[in-house]
């Protein structure tokens, strides 16, 4: 299969479990849904496919390659990437400056011209610069760029993860409650944004706390509760559930 | 002139501790919180040297292997480093600094024990210090424009989305911990050929701290940051010698007042300021036409 597969993913801490058999596709292409209530181990989820953290049991394959056992850094150039829940950016760096260090992983520049700072190094570094400009004017952001990242607004800071997350075209997209604290509106244009990555052909992983928004994305949702995956199916299917209902609701 | 050649051994001074500084500023940069350079230093200065008083190797050929022990013991170092973070890197890296004394002291017949090592020749002078001093600059700013500066600034500000971005900490830090070590092992070997002598205690824990001094005065993010760090602290001493014995009053007083004040160190704080009052210039200024 093209994209993501987790098989009975397990995560043990200590005497909790924070991820117990999870078992989900996150197909090429689409958008998949993975919506829960608080602490019901959605952001474990992440870590673990990026590697953060260790699988106590189970796989997770990508492409056909089982990548449980890689590293961090080694599954990120795989074309894996992420956006944080509360928002990671080198605050006192300028946005264009944040966007930099998202191309890190298309850069070949050898090691030693980076010591002496050769011409290749510096040419690299030049187009580099130009295609945060570029990005940032697809995101209709380069009025701020010279601007330190941490002073922008909650919005537009969310924005500029989205834009690093993408900067070095990932295969695979991690979005860590996304839209979280953002009005309709806000929401929405950045709903608009993920459709059409999904439509260029990269996995979507969009973790939501906002029902009504993963509504409008997904046609496939898995709900977790307690680490486990409690009801999977179009958003339909799944908000008719009564298990889903008991762990929103109470029963 | 006269006046200036006075001051010359002072400059020569401030030379040496600006590539020191130098050293320690890479590995920092790169949110290492090693104080292992005193160590590398020593290596640097001893090996360089031993090789031309016991061998009769010559004095650039010392300096060169110098700076590579400075490397090798950077690598290893990193090695075991690479599983501890912030004070726990400077503990580990303080007892090598003591490691490395303690064996200077007891390997007499290799480094003259306590003695130390006598009547190197002197071939270092201003000029090769400046070019030291000016090379090491240029590789710091160098690499500060590069994919490896990129990721040093990376890893230091927050490991996690370094790696989530691709960045390997592991590499990036030896790499860091090998040019530090490197510029550590270098300036050694040139202390060690411009002073005549070299004894064990010259790398002990008062020149580590006068090290992390410079960089914290100075500031850790921008290359002139350490330089201009070395210069005062340097300096201070000289200006307040009317003082006298209250001149070290002086220098403690200062790195206390600016650890208060100015916990960016003075050039990155002024760099700042500049930085803000430009965008605050910029955002006038499109305002103003905007209306």
């Amino acid at each position: 299969m093209k994209g993501l597969s987790l098989q009975g993913v397990c995560k043990r801490f200590g005497g909790v479990t924070a991820a117990d058999e999870i078992t989900l596709d996150v197909p090429a292409g689409r958008v998949t849904g993975l919506i829960g209530p608080n602490g019901a181990g959605k952001t474990t989820i992440v870590n673990l496919i990026t590697g953060m953290l260790a699988l106590s049991a189970g796989r997770i394959v990508f492409d056909g390659r089982d990548i449980s056992a890689l590293g961090a850094d080694r599954i990120s150039r795989l074309g894996f990437a992420r956006t944080f829940q509360n928002i990671r950016l080198f605050k006192e760096a300028s946005v264009v400056d944040n966007l930099l260090i998202g191309f890190h992983k298309l850069q070949q520049s050898s090691l030693v011209s980076n010591i002496l700072g050769l011409p290749a190094a510096r040419a690299e570094t030049a187009r580099i610069r130009a295609m945060a400009h570029d990005l940032l004017q697809r995101f209709d952001m380069s009025r701020f760029a010279d601007f330190p990242a941490g002073g922008l607004s909650y919005g537009h800071q969310r924005r500029v993860e989205m834009m690093r997350a993408l900067a070095a075209s990932p295969t695979v997209l991690l979005l860590d409650e996304p839209v979280a604290g953002m009005n309709d509106v806000e929401a929405a244009e950045l709903g608009r944004i993920f459709l059409e990555v999904a439509a260029s052909g990269i996995a979507v992983l969009l973790i939501e706390h906002n029902i009504r928004f993963v509504t409008r994305l997904c046609e496939q949702v898995h709900v977790l509760d307690y680490g486990r995956v409690i009801a999977s199916g179009t958003p339909r299917q799944v908000m008719s559930d009564p298990a889903v209902i008991a762990a929103y609701l109470g029963s | 002139m006269e006046f200036l050649l006075g001051y010359r051994p002072l400059f020569d001074v401030f030379l040496l501790h600006t590539g020191y500084a130098l050293g320690q500023y890479i590995v920092l940069r790169a949110g290492v919180f090693s104080v292992a350079n005193a160590g590398l230093s020593s290596i640097g200065a001893y090996l360089a040297a031993g090789l031309t008083l016991k061998l009769g190797v010559h004095p650039y050929l010392s300096l060169l292997a110098g700076t590579l022990a400075g490397v090798v013991f950077a690598l290893l170092l990193s090695w075991p480093l690479a599983r501890l973070r912030g004070v726990y890197q400077a503990i580990a890296t303080l007892a090598f600094v003591q490691v490395v004394l303690s064996v200077n002291v007891f390997a007499e017949p290799l480094t003259g024990g306590a003695m130390g090592l006598n009547g190197i020749p002197r071939v270092v002078g201003t000029w090769t210090l400046l070019i030291a001093v000016g090379a090491t600059i240029y590789l710091m700013t160098a690499i500060g424009a590069t994919r490896l500066g990129r990721a040093f600034d990376a890893v230091r500000q927050d490991e996690a989305v370094a790696v989530s971005l691709g960045v390997s900490v592991t590499r990036t830090q030896s790499v860091a911990f090998a040019i530090s070590g490197a510029v550590a092992g270098l300036f050694g070997g040139l202390e060690a050929f411009h002073g005549y002598a070299l004894e064990p205690n010259q790398f002990g824990f008062s020149f580590l701290v006068a090290i992390l001094s410079y960089v914290v005065l100075g500031g850790r993010r921008s290359v002139i940051g350490p330089v201009v760090g070395t210069a005062v602290l340097v300096a201070l001493p000289e200006i307040a010698r009317p003082l006298a014995e209250y001149r070290m009053l002086v220098y403690g007083a200062l790195l206390v007042a600016v650890i208060a004040y100015l916990p960016r160190g003075i050039v990155d704080t002024l760099l700042d300021y500049l930085r803000r009052q430009h965008m605050a210039a910029r955002a006038a200024s499109t305002a103003g036409r905007q209306s």
